[in-house]
């Protein structure tokens, strides 16, 4: 099958466009949740909640005996609060601190999960195969009411944070100040996590709850990358987790055994690391390329304050002098630096070797040092006693 | 001193405030009386529970016995006249925003609940960083501000708050002697206009200069009064608890 086969088919079948749907549904609200997990660092707790979903689903399959999507996703919900609750309780009436509260919330819950899942294997019914999908998620199986489901809880969610934007982004940033100005900061911390847990819900069948707190981080790490606003950058982490729910439904149709959520996850993962190196300004090839940048014209100004200095010993500071001469002063990689100035014509290089400044190379020279008198002004001992 | 018939208006009364976190006390049947007007130093050693008592008066953490009352009544009732400048050590500066954006925060109180910050929001904002000479950085994002600028956005924050007490946590700690001067010209203005400031302050060389109140604490109130009647060596012996007090005054 060529690639345009594939588009074809995956624009017109109903059931990828159905998965499609719900794993941009998933996308979206995890992307827009997940930048207010990450900014008020508490992408662990997202972890353990998802994690903590397990049991409730669990538990909810046991008493339904059906896969409808509308109980499970209830359980899911109620198990994951009771995770978050855990949390609390665990770092307010002990002396534990949070990160050993969350371990415990996460391995207790997501243990007991997998326990119960077991137990739902045995069980004599047809019903129960295929539970274990909430594991990993497999957006094949997805149908359009469990689409239908999503879509309410996701319009819900962006909804809410739509509507209490200015609230939150204060709770994130100083909860203490939103206080002072008479919000009730305990109710919208419980409404921001109940909002979290919404995303969890959204995102439950098609990641899986293993990894699900990928998508509440992911999106909003690569997004942060990129602005220094908050709305933007809101804006962003949707259009991450979007991509990243659609290319893991693409990947995960075309290798067949692919579970859907490691390739989402496998996505979201690509657009981290893009992002953590290129991004301009806070990506790690740019801030190199700046800072050698930087150090090359640091060094530069060096020989050119030397050939400044020794021009002004000789009363002429334009006059030339030879190459080799100030290697002696400052070292092997004078070239690199002579090129450097010559290219910003700070000095002109002769046929014979020799350089000198230019007269804008003249001006310079005076500011920087000026500027720079106490670390680089020749005279120290370095270089004034190797001309003497 | 025959009393007034009608009582001077108190900015602030602390009565019996007893606080804890654990089981040790951290403020012990503290009673503060701030006059309206006043500009009031909190002085004390660290750990004295001078950050507690901001945080009790403003009702970010529950006392465990005792009152606070603002212009004679509960908090709740008067909570707009009450603004705040937090240690700006306190939040995460690379948080995506503006210095404009973080100084609009302090009008989130009087919009009330869902309402946007409008036009008339930044027009109070940007005069507020004109006020604390930050005027030129409204733009910045905040990750990029020194500890200096950090404070006064937080003070011009606290300024559009346009509140009749400003309680302010160590206001010129870790800030330059440019952004020291700026930040006293900010406060003695808010006397002038008739408000009431009260700054948590660890230079003991300066106490005398910049305030005319003191309140000394130490877990109990040591003493409180007028600069000139309280703020003497046998009380600063108290406060920090029998040490020689001219070290103490070159902590911060
Ligand atoms: N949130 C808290 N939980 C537990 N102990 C705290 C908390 N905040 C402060 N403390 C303790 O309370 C005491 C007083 O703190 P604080 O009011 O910050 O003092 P100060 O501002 O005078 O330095 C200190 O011993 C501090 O360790
Ligand atoms: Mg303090």
């Amino acid at each position: 099958m060529g690639l345009d086969d594939l588009i074809i088919s995956l624009l017109t079948d109903h059931t990828v466009r159905i998965v499609g749907a719900g794993a941009l549904l998933m996308g979206i609200t995890s992307g827009v949740l997940g930048v207010f997990t990450l900014l008020r660092r508490q992408s662990l707790l997202g972890d353990a909640m998802s994690h903590a979903a397990l049991p409730g689903l669990a538990l909810a399959f046991l008493l339904t005996r059906s896969k409808e999507s509308a109980p499970l996703l209830l359980g899911a919900a109620l198990a994951a609060w009771a995770g978050a609750l855990a949390v609390i309780a665990i770092t307010s009436y002990t002396r534990l601190k949070s990160d050993a509260a969350l371990g415990i919330v996460l391995s207790v819950f997501f243990g007991f999960g997998l326990v119960l899942l077991t137990v739902i294997q045995r069980l004599p019914t047809a019903a129960q195969a295929g539970l274990d999908k909430f594991l990993f998620g497999q957006a094949a199986t997805l149908l359009q009411r469990d689409v239908a489901t999503v879509g309410v809880v996701a319009v819900l969610a962006l909804g809410a944070v739509g509507l209490g934007w200015k609230e939150f982004k204060l709770l994130s940033f100083d909860p203490a100040f939103a206080g002072v100005q008479g919000f009730p900061v305990r109710l919208l911390d419980v409404l921001l996590t109940s909002l979290v847990v919404l995303a969890i819900v959204a995102g439950i069948q098609t990641v899986g709850v293993v990894l699900m707190s990928a998508m509440l981080i992911a999106p909003a790490a690569a997004a942060r990358q990129w602005t220094d606003r908050l709305s933007t950058m809101v804006i962003l982490s949707a259009l991450f987790g979007a991509l990243a729910g659609i290319g893991g439904v693409i990947l995960s149709s075309v290798g067949d055994s692919l579970p859907t959520g490691p390739a989402i996850v496998v996505c979201a993962s690509i657009l981290v690391y893009g992002s953590l190196l290129f991004a301009p300004g806070r990506g790690l090839v740019w801030q190199r390329l700046v800072t050698s940048r930087r150090q090359r014209m640091v060094r530069a100004l060096r020989v050119l304050a030397q050939l400044y200095w020794l021009g002004t010993q000789h009363g002429d500071p334009l006059r030339p002098h030879p190459a080799g001469a100030l290697r002696a002063l400052v070292g092997p990689d004078v070239q690199a630096s002579l090129r450097e100035l010559a290219a910003r014509s700070w000095v002109r290089r002769l046929d014979d070797g020799r350089v000198a400044l230019s007269p804008e190379g003249l001006a310079v020279g005076r500011d920087f040092l000026v500027e720079t008198e106490p670390v680089l002004a020749p005279g120290t001992p370095e270089s004034g006693e190797r001309t003497a | 001193m025959t009393q007034p018939l009608s009582e001077p208006t108190l900015a602030i009364e602390v009565s019996d405030l007893t606080v804890a976190y654990r089981d040790r006390p951290v403020l012990w049947d503290v009673d503060v009386e701030v006059p309206a007007g006043v500009l009031m130093a909190v002085v004390g050693p660290n750990g004295a529970g001078k950050t507690t008592l901001l945080k009790a008066i403003l009702g970010l953490v529950r006392p465990a016995a005792g009152t606070v009352r603002v212009f004679g009544q509960p908090l709740k009732a008067v909570r707009r006249l009450v603004a705040y400048v937090p240690q700006h050590r306190d939040v995460d500066w690379d948080f995506p925003t503006s210095v404009l954006d973080v100084v609009m925060m302090g009008r989130y109180g009087h919009l009330g609940w869902f309402r946007r910050p409008g036009s008339r929001e930044r027009a109070l904002a940007l005069a507020a960083l004109e006020q604390v000479g930050m005027r030129e950085l409204a733009h910045r994002q905040i990750s990029q501000l020194s500890g200096g600028q950090q404070q006064r956005v937080f003070l011009a924050r606290a300024l559009v708050q346009d509140a009749r007490i400003y309680l302010m946590d160590e206001p010129f700690a870790g800030v330059d002697a440019l952004t020291e001067r700026a930040i006293v010209k900010v406060m003695r203005s808010l006397r002038a206009a008739g408000k009431t400031v009260v700054a948590v302050h660890h230079d003991l060389q300066t106490v005398r200069e910049y305030f005319d109140w003191v309140l000394l604490l130490n877990v109990r109130r040591i003493a409180c009064g007028p600069t000139n009647d309280v703020f003497t060596e046998e009380n600063l012996r108290q406060t920090y608890g029998g040490r020689p007090v001219i070290l103490e005054a070159r902590r911060t």
